[in-house]
């Protein structure tokens, strides 16, 4: 694993060094090419009709008045209009009224169902996501409504409410910043953070029925997610590079479950939020070959003790194969796999484990793929490196692999069946369990676009 | 050591300086989603404009990955020309929302759709669902097939680039009269080599060939998929070939990027030639919309001969 990711790393540098070397290499064939010294932003500006900084003054100054005759005009109690306009005054409009032939479209409403029957032969199944199939016989894993729409041209606003047999669940709920300056973009309200792969995303996108139990280990059943806000960034360089910064909540038990996790604890200062922070690197290796490579970190408040603390660090590595440049072949294959290693402070000593998985899945017609998963996570180990009893999980005393295989068919884009089966050795158990899963998803609605 | 280093540094500043002015050579950074109307633009554009497309003309437009280079590519551009009516529902507004750049979005100078210039065919005139398929609500959105609505859309698109950049109106104004001109000239020289196409019966993949046969005439008798979008099975292709023979289909018409082993059996036993047409201006390779469109008419005129593609 150590080889390999040093050699994939080592790969990644030359790749990200390309596009500086070609950018330059052509610009210095290029006799028309503005001196390396010339300021960007004079030839945009040249672009647009001039205008003289008196004249600019003038129109800064009548925007001025205006903008105070309208806050003495405002009736009381209601907000003026913001003054100036984010987003370095680029003319914006009312969306919607520019798209012909949609006609209005102020919410966009989908509805994600998902079911499965199951067959566990262990009494108790070791499954770690809330919304996996958890006991024999039918299983209701979600319903989930998802609300997205344009709020005004600053801000997008986006819901997943998620209903199960036991209530509703405001799952995510969070604005969008349409329009900041300088590439940045804001996220606030409760949402996934964006620690890793799968971390950030909903059932409907998986490859696997169930979510790695790296997730529900470390983060709890529902995936790391919180109220808070999260300040992104994407570096202007020739490479995609996003950095992401977002401080939530640490409570939830199934949500932040190695940090203060269901306790009462309180928030007192700075230091009581959970702090992620990530960067993502995207390498089109091709048109039909990208890789994405991720970053990320986390750390929080735990409840042993004054001040203890919970990190963990994680990478992830997503590879995609997609022949788009020939013709007819609808081939997918991608390869996926991340680690999760977590250090927790406790009372007189340091917890550290390691959980990882990797998996492949191969679309080989429009309608079928095949997918197959490998999972790891091992004992907790002290200071001293000898495995402790983990007060999360008092069970988990040696290390615990999975191994699960699919087939999944797609009547449409919009249904799908999957047929899982999965083989759980957790050490601590005398023998490894068996599980076998069918599952079927129907999205209706308008379900917007997924992240790559 | 210390000289050394400042010289590295000094380099990698030179090379990142280089690369950010590069950009700003044209006069406006254009991102389109398909490669036609990348084409088109670049057609009326001329050195004034940088064109993009997202999507490679081998490529099916309803499933593009939303890749972050191309969110990438949006957050550099100063306008975005999309086909609109859905077609890029499942991958761009993601996009859009992640390049962090307010120009292009819905509403906006920034943000054109190319639809609204286009005489629409296939609207629902009543009430969809996806029961019917990957219906597409608006009206069907291949319409670059047509050259005469895309000359209707490379006016549009005249329109917003002069708009946008009025420095240069005059030139994208002077290029549209010659490309019109140009246009004009080969669709006269098209329609008579495919004339003997009207009237004809002809079999199709997927519901792409709405304007194409509206403007050359002939006539689609069935097509492969028994709903847009949901892949041919046993019984259905069973009865578009019962269709076909009794018919006497004339070709089968599919784009290269549909699978093509059910159309070659089909074709096959009609007894009819299977044209593959390219799906878009292979723009990559710098082809330009005429050259493509030609290349279309060649495709046809074979498959007229008798002569598959």
């Amino acid at each position: 694993m150590a080889t390999l990711s040093r050699r994939a790393h080592g790969a990644l540098m030359a790749v990200s060094l390309t596009p500086f070397l070609f950018a330059s290499g052509a610009s210095a064939q290029d006799a028309s090419a503005p001196p390396a010294d010339a300021p960007v932003q004079e030839s945009r500006e040249d672009a647009a009709p001039a205008l003289t900084p008196e004249e600019l003054e003038e129109i800064e100054k009548a925007l001025g008045s205006d903008a105070a005759a309208a806050q003495q005009n405002a009736p009381t109690g209601t907000a003026a209009p913001p003054a100036s306009m984010p987003g370095g005054g680029s003319a914006l409009s009312i969306p919607g009224v520019n798209t012909p032939n949609t006609g209005a479209n102020f919410l966009d409403l989908s509805f994600i169902l998902d079911v499965a029957a199951a067959a566990f032969t262990d009494k108790e199944p070791l499954q770690s996501g809330a919304h996996d199939p958890t006991r024999n016989g039918f299983n209701l894993q979600q319903l989930e409504l998802s609300i997205g729409s344009v709020v005004d041209p600053y801000f997008r606003f986006d819901a997943n409410i998620v209903f199960s047999q036991f209530g509703v669940e405001i799952e995510e709920a969070y604005g969008t910043t349409l329009a900041l300056p300088y590439n940045l973009q804001v996220r606030a309200g409760q949402f996934l953070t964006r620690f890793g792969r799968i971390n950030p995303t909903h059932p409907h996108s998986w490859d696997f029925v169930d979510q790695p139990f790296a997730v529900g280990r470390i983060f709890g059943g529902e995936s790391n997610r919180g109220l808070g806000a999260e300040v992104s960034w994407l570096a202007p360089l020739p490479w995609y590079v996003e950095v992401i910064g977002s401080t939530t909540d640490a409570t939830g038990e199934a949500t932040a479950r190695s940090f203060l996790g269901a306790t009462s604890e309180r928030v007192q200062s700075p230091f009581d939020l959970q702090l992620t922070g990530a960067v993502k690197q995207f390498f089109p290796l091709s048109d039909d070959l990208s890789l994405m490579w991720g970053l990320s970190t986390a750390t929080g408040p735990n409840p042993t003790g004054y001040r203890n603390r919970t990190d963990v660090f994680g990478t992830d590595l997503y590879l995609r194969y997609r022949p788009i440049t020939q013709a007819y072949n609808t081939t997918l294959i991608t390869f996926q796999a991340e680690a999760y290693y977590r250090r927790r402070q406790v009372p007189g000593d340091v917890l550290t484990d390691f959980n990882t998985y990797a998996q492949a899945a191969w679309r080989f017609s429009p309608r079928w793929a095949t997918a197959l998963r490998y999972e790891l996570g091992t004992a907790a180990r002290g200071e001293d490196g000898a495995r402790v009893i983990d007060p999360l999980d008092p069970d988990w005393t040696e290390s615990r692999n999975r191994v699960s295989a699919n087939v999944t068919f797609w009547p449409t884009e919009f249904s799908r069946l999957r047929l899982q089966g999965a083989r759980d050795h957790a050490g601590w158990r005398d023998e490894a369990g068996y599980s076998l899963m069918l599952a079927l998803e129907l999205v209706t609605g308008a379900h917007g676009a997924h992240a790559f | 050591m210390t000289m050394r280093l400042s010289r590295l540094f000094a380099a990698v500043c030179a090379a990142f300086t280089l690369f950010v002015a590069s950009p700003a050579r044209a006069d406006l950074n254009v991102v389109t989603t398909l490669p036609d109307l990348a084409a088109l633009t670049k057609a009326v554009g001329g050195d004034h404009v940088k064109v993009q497309a997202l999507a490679l003309s081998s490529q099916d437009p309803h499933f593009v990955d939303a890749k972050p280079n191309l969110a990438l590519a949006l957050n550099r551009a100063d306008l975005l020309i999309a086909v609109g009516l859905d077609l890029e529902l499942g991958w761009l507004p993601t996009l859009q929302v992640g390049a962090r750049n307010s120009k292009i979005l819905v509403g906006n100078p920034g943000y054109l759709v190319a639809s609204q210039f286009v005489k629409l065919l296939e609207v629902p005139t009543v009430q969809v669902d996806r029961g019917q398929g990957d219906v597409h609500p608006g009206g069907n959105p291949h319409f670059l097939y047509d050259p005469r609505q895309a000359l209707s859309v490379a006016r549009g698109i005249t329109d917003r680039l002069a708009q946008l950049d009025p420095k240069n109106a005059q030139a994208y104004r002077d290029n549209l009269a010659t490309f019109t001109t140009e246009l004009e000239k080969s669709r006269a020289d098209w329609e008579k080599r495919l004339a003997s196409l009207r009237g004809q019966p002809v079999i199709a993949y997927h519901r792409t060939m709405a304007y194409l046969a509206d403007w050359l005439g002939f006539d689609t008798i069935a097509y492969l998929e028994p709903k847009p979008g949901i892949p041919p099975n046993p019984s259905h292709v069973a009865s578009v070939l019962a269709q076909g023979r009794q018919r006497k289909a004339r070709m089968v018409l599919m784009e290269s990027y549909y699978p093509d082993t059910t159309a070659r059996l089909v074709a096959s036993k009609i007894p009819a030639p299977l044209v593959t047409l390219h799906g878009g201006t292979d723009f990559k390779a710098k082809e330009t919309y005429l050259q493509h469109i030609n290349e279309m008419v060649e495709r046809l005129e074979k498959g007229l001969a008798g002569k598959g593609t």
